[in-house]
């Protein structure tokens, strides 16, 4: 279980490196420093949701509409195994699983849906960019849940959760928590249009955006 | 890419993360995430760890602020090098 996260994740990430080495743009390294840094931060901040949860910020849809798909895979696995490493947040037994999860699938998913949305060249759209976070969330966790359902039945019912129960689960608290992922994502995303659009240059809401 | 808007856009995203860093702990509730509200609705107990990290994201709201400073400090440094190297790389 644990491996096949990594088996799927490791050259999934070593890809989007390839890619990226190719495709960076220098110019671009001080803001893809400082949106990363950011995303730790704000991955650390709790909003309540429903029912005594709270939802924090995965940040893959800011970091791909801003970075595009293989910078946002880049600084997503970045703080991944930072907080993993040094934080201990996530552990290291389970960072194979949290890499697939956040730092491939939430980013693919992230990437899909923007590329589905946008109009040619005038690629800023308002339904884009909060669908793309809202889907990346729940994407995610539905992941998260065929995991946890796996490690059941692989350990015999001594880890992990039932299918029945962690696939809905997971899936109805995060439809809520993606809402709150969507707000942020979009009003930051707003925000930078308005008062920096230099700074969409790099990702898939800029124009003339590659990925 | 105008350089003026590129610095604008930094100071922009650092103001946005300062904000949520200090009103951290306004919203940053006892209650669990989405995650661990599953793993505790349906009983699942984590394991023992086989490594301890060197750091924590404090129990109070001075340890959470220098968490998130060093956290910060720390992933904007790697990337930044890490890029920078790639880039240096690419031209040798």
């Amino acid at each position: 279980m644990v491996g096949l996260g990594w088996a799927i994740a490791l050259p999934a990430i070593a890809w989007a490196v390839y890619r990226l080495r190719r495709n960076l743009d220098e110019r671009a390294v001080p803001f893809m420093a400082i949106l990363a840094a950011g995303i730790f931060v704000a991955q650390m901040l709790n909003f309540p949701v429903a029912a005594g949860t709270t939802g924090h910020l995965i940040g893959a849809t800011l970091a791909v509409a801003l970075l595009g798909l293989y910078g946002g895979m880049v600084v997503m696995t970045t703080i991944l195994v930072i907080q993993c490493l040094v934080f201990g947040d996530g552990g290291l037994t389970a960072l194979g699983l949290n890499l697939l999860n956040m730092a491939v699938v939430a980013p693919l998913v992230a990437y899909g849906t923007l590329r589905l949305t946008r109009k040619g060249l005038d690629n800023w759209n308002g339904i884009g960019v909060p669908l793309a976070a809202w889907a990346s969330v729940l994407t995610a966790a539905l992941f998260c849940g065929v995991q946890l359902a796996l490690s059941y039945s692989l350990s015999g019912g001594s880890y992990g959760i039932e299918a029945m129960l962690s696939i809905p689960t997971m899936g109805v608290y995060h439809a809520i928590i993606g809402v709150g992922e969507a707000m942020i994502t979009t009003g930051v995303v707003l925000f930078l249009s308005r008062v920096a659009p230099e700074t969409l240059e790099f990702g898939l809401t800029g124009k003339g955006a590659k990925a | 890419m105008n350089r003026a808007g590129y610095i604008k856009g930094i100071a922009v995203v650092l103001v946005l993360f300062a904000i949520g860093l200090v009103g951290y702990f306004a919203f940053s509730a006892a209650f669990p995430d989405g995650l661990e509200r599953v793993m505790e609705d349906n009983g699942v107990e984590e394991g023992e760890p086989f490594y301890i990290a060197p750091l924590s994201y404090g129990d109070d709201y001075l340890g959470a602020l220098l968490a998130g400073l060093a956290g910060f400090a720390i992933t904007f440094g790697l990337v930044y090098l890490y890029l920078k190297g790639m880039k240096a790389r690419n031209k040798a």
